[in-house]
């Protein structure tokens, strides 16, 4: 039955760009896919393409999930105060900045991925508020009395402070998220927030939903940044049926079926899911970040980058690589994980090339800003 | 991660230079076991085990429960200790031959059963009720890691093991001031500076009617005894299960203590 499949791939192929990437994640389907039409790619860089970086390893795909879900699931309780010793507080100055460079405006539907424990949630919901506070002393002071009906809703308590605004956090591992549940309800937030167990590269969300989308330190833990283009395809293992593979469980397990395509079984059994379509499904972060996102909606990605001073540079390099996994051990008891995590930094791509893989994912007038000499780089990207 | 075209044009990029990190600092090229000297080695530089040092006695006076600080502590600043001991092991009969052996205590080593069923007074039967009392195993002993020799790495693991055997050998229990003698009786006995430290620094979480009696009669007596007694590295524990744990204290000049120590509660 290779016909018809070589046929959907290769009218796909022609309308998209030259670049093509079959991300076969089966390995019994390497053989028996037609590798003439679409381009002379040689043997070894689709069996590179099963493999991938962990920190300075090279570890197969699915092995790349599982070891990234459990360093984070073993640091997940000291990560708050892991950061602080390890930026020396700077990284909060980092998390403001992307906040202000965000300029929630009030009804901001903001989707925070891989915030696991809340650093970005609660700096937005705190925007937010102060926000609506001023608005409200602006309006006071300039004599603007208050309806009755928002009198009302003040003695009642059932003034929406937060106007509207609301912040979804989304991680896929769940040690992560209840640390972000407990800080929340330690410190005392109750409305606007919502938590979710989900995969960057498989959102659970329906296309179109969120005005900003954000990952601050996540996506270089993603296994799949970019795979696929407009134009391409990838070609995923059965079965298609939400909650059976554990990195989709939405909310109740409420996946929404995308497009027909995923909804046909193919002789095979395999499914096909097109990057063409207007539905958009993707199986990579940013594909999906502008999936769900709304026409004029925002990407922001706050990620450590590439050191642009070289005196900076030496420094952090011997600051990253003897100090910090020191202070994992003495502090967390884990050396391997940050030692995973320093490496993880050094395998994520420059600011530039971070810049094309956003392009290319479809968003526009895409700009980066330098923090910290390049340490740390804030990326922006719109959905037009 | 990265796309197909990326990948072509790789080789075009090694003009564009990546901070790598520098030559001096340890990469973790070797994760997968080639430049590893035992499944458990992470290799060190010098700043990063002088950091360690002084990072993990911090830790451990600040936080006593953590144990695995003190055990970093022990591997980092053990070094020229650890190969004094070893060739002290080497010179001793017996504790060559547990050099060659390289046996270890451990749950899945130890024959339970049989040490339960030695008469009592046995060394085998008083170290297996000195678990059940203190309600501790040997298994809880983390791996070595910064070590960076191999035989040195199987010397403090097995020091680490003997650990539990000294308490019982003393009488003493698990409890700190019970922990604070055995200390004192292998920082005489060993020289090695993590039992110095903890030997010296331990003692400032006392109340002062335990440090009293610390001072006064339990530091002399360990002392008094490590000083006499031969190096209890060099005794093949697992093969004096059934030998009475009073000759074997006579054997190694170990007096009775000069009080009991009352264990956890």
């Amino acid at each position: 039955m290779a016909a018809p499949r070589s046929w959907v791939l290769w009218s796909f192929c022609c309308r998209g760009s030259s670049r093509v990437l079959l991300g076969c994640r089966l390995p019994g389907l390497r053989s028996s896919w037609p590798r003439g039409p679409l381009g002379a790619r040689p043997l070894s860089q689709e069996k590179r393409a099963t493999e991938t970086h962990f920190g300075f390893e090279t570890v197969s795909e699915e092995e790349k999930g599982g070891k990234v879900y459990q360093v984070f699931e073993s640091v997940a309780k000291k990560y708050d105060v892991m950061n602080d010793m390890m930026s020396l507080g700077i990284h909060r100055i980092w998390k403001d900045l992307l906040l202000w460079k965000m300029r929630p405006f009030p009804g901001t539907q903001l989707l925070d991925v891989a915030g696991g424990t809340g650093d970005i949630a609660f700096r937005f919901l705190n925007y937010v508020q102060a926000q609506h506070q001023r608005k409200e002393k602006r309006q006071l002071r300039a004599q603007q009395n208050l309806s009755w009906e928002e009198i009302a809703k003040k003695y009642q308590n059932e003034e929406d402070s937060l106007d509207g605004s609301h912040v979804m956090v989304c991680d896929i591992n769940k040690e992560m998220l209840k640390i972000g549940k407990q800080k929340a309800r330690a410190r005392g937030y109750k409305a606007g927030l919502a938590w979710v167990v989900g995969d960057a590269e498989e959102l659970p969300f329906d296309d179109d939903k969120f005005d900003v989308y954000t990952i601050a330190f996540g996506i270089r833990n993603v296994t799949h940044i970019d795979q696929g283009f407009p134009g391409g395809t990838v070609v995923e293992s059965p079965p298609a049926d939400a909650g059976d593979t554990g990195s989709r469980s939405g909310p109740g397990g409420s996946h929404m079926p995308r497009s027909g395509w995923a909804r046909e079984p193919w002789p095979l059994s395999l499914r096909v899911r097109s990057l063409c379509s207007a539905a958009g499904e993707a199986t990579a972060a940013l594909q999906e970040a502008h999936r769900v996102l709304k026409p004029g909606g925002r990407f922001l990605c706050l990620e450590f980058s590439q050191v642009n001073n070289p005196l900076v540079s030496r420094l952090y390099d011997v600051y990253s690589f003897q100090v910090i996994p020191v202070l994992g051990e003495v502090i967390a008891g884990d050396w391997k994980s940050y030692q995973y995590l320093v490496e993880s930094i050094r395998q994520f791509p420059s600011q530039e090339e971070f810049k094309e893989m956003i392009e290319d994912a479809g968003f526009q007038k895409v700009t980066y800003e330098n923090l910290t000499s390049g340490i740390v780089a804030i990326h922006s990207g719109f959905k037009l | 991660m990265r796309t197909l075209l990326r990948g072509v044009l790789r080789p075009l990029r090694a003009f564009r230079s990546r901070p790598w990190p520098a030559a001096d600092v340890p990469l973790r090229a070797t994760s997968h076991g080639t430049g590893l000297l035992y499944p458990e080695h992470i290799p060190t530089s010098p700043l990063q085990k002088a950091l360690l040092a002084a990072g993990s006695a911090g830790m451990a006076l600040y936080d006593p429960y953590r144990h695995d600080m003190v055990a970093v502590l022990g591997e980092t600043t053990g070094c020229r200790t650890l190969k004094v001991l070893r060739d002290q092991m080497r010179r001793d009969p017996e504790g060559a031959q547990i050099l060659q052996e390289r046996p270890r205590i451990s749950l899945s080593t130890l024959d339970l059963g049989k040490l339960r069923s030695l008469p009592e007074g046995s060394l085998g039967r008083e170290y297996l009720r000195f678990l059940d009392v203190n309600r501790v195993s040997p298994d809880t002993r983390a791996p070595t890691r910064f070590v960076d020799s191999e035989e040195l790495a199987y010397v403090i693991q097995r020091y680490r093991e003997v650990h539990d055997m000294l308490h019982t050998l003393l009488g003493m229990p698990t409890n700190i001031l019970g922990e604070i003698v055995v200390k004192w009786f292998e920082a005489v006995q060993t020289g090695l500076p993590m039992c110095i430290l903890s030997a010296l620094f331990g003692p400032i979480q006392l109340s002062a009617q335990n440090l009293q009696v610390l001072v006064s009669k339990l530091i002399p007596w360990a002392v008094q005894n490590a000083r006499r007694a031969p190096c209890v590295l060099n005794l093949y524990y697992e093969r004096r299960w059934e030998q009475p744990l009073k000759a074997l204290r006579q054997e190694l000049s170990i007096t009775e203590p000069p009080m009991h120590v009352q264990g956890p509660a």
